[in-house]
């Protein structure tokens, strides 16, 4: 599956996840608002109650006030209840969800109004001024007053409003308790899905970044054995984001595969090359120069001059062709053997080419101690032998003079030889680096113009420069850099790893 | 009796430096020349004429021919009871050449390295065991 929809269904889960927490917290936190409106309802209901029962206590009090006194002030109470009581009983009708309290509410108000039917008659005939209401007052007194019909009624009233009272307390008490719980279990809910899902979030992001670093990390694999150098090639079973980029490196590696194998194929091919120029170019030369020695050896006594001369000419140029097919041999072998770097002091090597390639009557000049150099010997060995030996080769002076001098500049050192030859014309400052340029004359066999070619391709190889400065008649200065750091250090790191 | 090389090399230069060389060494020996490893088995498996040739002491055997390299010639030769007490020197470009050829323990006494110029320690130390060979 694509890694981009699976991110989006992970984050549409958890979406998801966050609107249950939402929608759950809601339901809760209705249910605690409805469990405390249950509980301000019972508040409630309690208070109207009391209010309730206050009102016809007054009015039963002022009731009995007016029939001890017959003062009418007696009967503001008992007046303001007949108008503020039914709508109060509505009220608290309407507050009740309980049938037994509302039956209750309603026994109260059938005793209030048998009350009421009570008292009005006695009050009326008490107000009553024609001389038949005494007697009919009196009566009164004696049938129902007496008889304790109002008290009795009373008693009732306020024997319900007990019990309603008490059902009520204790309602109350079951909601408050309600309530609590709701609100508790709230909590609790609210924290379980909250980790819940914030633990549903972690083990998601934990697995995406698993998911993405390891594919990730794959790739990093892959491309760093490239690097170094083994071109694998990685199965990829899953189709995502990074499907296109395995193809690419698998692709890459291919490539890479196929070009180093066909570079080996190439050095190979060079190598069959050399061989070719060595062996089977140089062989029939030999064969020309066998059989003028032949001819020499056999017919020493019949040769004429001119025959001799041209004999000799023969193997001049044979032999500086076979020079100048070893000089190219040894010109394509730069850069191509690796051999190992190493420190190579200068003052020992010179010493040593001076053993080799210097006439001991003459003297070279070198300037304080040349410093070591990490490199590879064989192209040191190389540069100076070609410089010190033009130097002597060339040189017709009566007294040769070699001076070498080393300079410090920084990242690199620059190195010099010079000469009291005849020194170079500055037209040729160029050409003398280039192969098979020299200012000799073509027999001069010994001088194939491999050398000074040799010597720029081995000092441009390690990232140096050479230049030559000259005065006709006064000698030459060749003069190169040669730097401190050697520029395939990382590799020569690598390959040893 | 005069002694007898068989030398076997397609290459006229060589072949005239090979002798060359062997003149020098003052001695009085028989020199037969095979320009191929073919020719070379022929002179030494058939007689001619019905009359019983002698059998050369020395054989100098050039390794790379047309037809039949000097390779596939010591190995025919070697399976021939009577030919295996000839003593074999090869003609080489390389002394590895040499090293693998003894590893493959054909019996070969000697190299010569080419080219033929004599001028090399081994060359000069065969022409030295050659000239034990044919006195």
């Amino acid at each position: 599956m694509n890694i981009r929809i699976q991110l989006f269904s992970g984050f549409l889960i958890l979406a998801l996840a966050f609107l249950v927490v939402f929608y759950v917290n809601q339901r809760l936190y209705q249910e605690v608002l409805n469990n405390t409106n249950y509980l301000n309802n019972s508040e409630t209901v309690i208070r109207n109650s009391n209010v309730l029962h206050k009102k016809i206590i007054e009015m039963q009090s002022g009731f009995r006030g007016f029939l001890l006194t017959g003062q009418e002030s007696f009967l503001t109470s008992y007046s303001a209840g007949i108008s503020s009581l039914p709508p109060l009983i509505t009220e608290q009708r309407s507050l009740l969800s309980s049938p037994d309290q509302k039956k209750r509410l309603d026994s109260i108000s059938t005793l209030h109004d048998q009350w009421m039917v009570y008292a009005d008659s006695l009050i009326l005939s008490k107000k009553d001024t024609l001389p038949e209401a005494e007697i009919r007052y009196k009566r009164l007194i004696d049938r129902k007053l007496k008889m304790e019909v109002g008290k009795k009624l009373n008693d009732m009233i306020s024997t319900v409003f007990l019990y309603f009272d008490d059902e009520e307390y204790n309602l109350r008490q079951k909601r408050r308790a309600v309530l609590q719980q709701s609100i508790q279990s709230t909590k609790n809910i609210s924290i379980i899905l909250s980790v819940g899902v914030i633990l549903l979030a972690f083990i998601a992001f934990l697995y995406f970044i698993k998911m993405i670093t390891g594919r990730i990390s794959q790739m990093a694999n892959l491309a760093d054995r490239i690097s170094k150098g083994s071109f694998i090639s990685m199965k990829y079973p899953k189709k995502d984001e990074f499907t296109k980029l395995v193809n690419s490196l698998n692709l890459m590696s291919e490539t890479l595969d196929k070009n180093f194998k066909e570079l080996k194929q190439k050095n190979k091919e060079l190598d069959q090359f050399a061989y070719v120029v060595s062996h089977d170019l140089k062989a029939p030369l030999r064969g020309i120069s066998n059989i003028v020695d032949w001819i020499e050896e056999d017919h020493e006594n019949d040769i004429t001059s001119p025959v001799g001369d041209m004999l000799h000419l023969i193997k001049g140029r044979t032999l500086r062709l076979e020079n100048m097919i070893n000089g190219l041999l040894e010109y394509a072998k730069i850069g191509r053997i690796k051999k190992g770097v190493e420190d190579v002091d200068l003052n020992t090597l010179i010493a040593e080419i001076k053993d080799m390639v210097v006439p001991t009557d003459v003297p070279i000049f070198i300037e304080d101690t040349l410093p070591v150099l990490k490199a590879q010997r064989i192209h040191l060995e190389q540069v100076f032998t070609n410089l010190i030996g033009n130097a002597i080769k060339y040189n017709k002076s009566n007294d040769p003079r070699i001076f070498i001098r080393s300079t410090d500049l920084g990242e690199y050192y620059q190195f010099s030889v010079e000469d009291n030859g005849p020194g170079i014309e500055e037209r040729y400052f160029e050409k003398i680096f280039e192969i098979f340029q020299t200012l000799q004359e073509r027999d001069a066999f010994e001088s194939t113009g491999v050398g000074l070619a040799i010597v720029k391709k081995i000092i441009e190889d390690n990232k140096g420069t050479i230049r030559v400065e000259s005065v006709i008649g006064k000698g030459s200065t060749f003069i190169f850099t040669w730097p401190k750091k050697l520029q395939n250090e990382k590799e020569n790191t690598a390959d040893r790893r | 009796m005069k002694k007898k090389i068989l030398l076997i090399e397609d290459d006229y230069l060589d072949v005239e430096s090979v002798k060359r060389a062997l003149k020098k060494l003052n001695l009085d020996f028989e020199i037969e020349v095979a320009h191929n490893g073919v020719d070379g088995l022929s002179i030494l498996t058939e007689s001619p004429s019905g009359k019983n040739k002698s059998m050369p002491d020395v054989i100098i055997l050039d390794i790379n021919m047309p037809k039949m390299n000097g390779i596939e010639f010591l190995r025919i030769i070697k399976s021939y009871y009577s030919l295996k007490s000839i003593k074999i020197f090869i003609l080489t470009t390389s002394a590895e050449e040499y090293d693998k050829l003894s590893t493959e323990s054909l019996g070969v006494n000697g190299y010569i390295l080419k080219p033929l110029n004599f001028k090399d320690e081994k060359s000069k130390a065969t022409l030295a065991l050659l000239t034990e060979l044919l006195s």
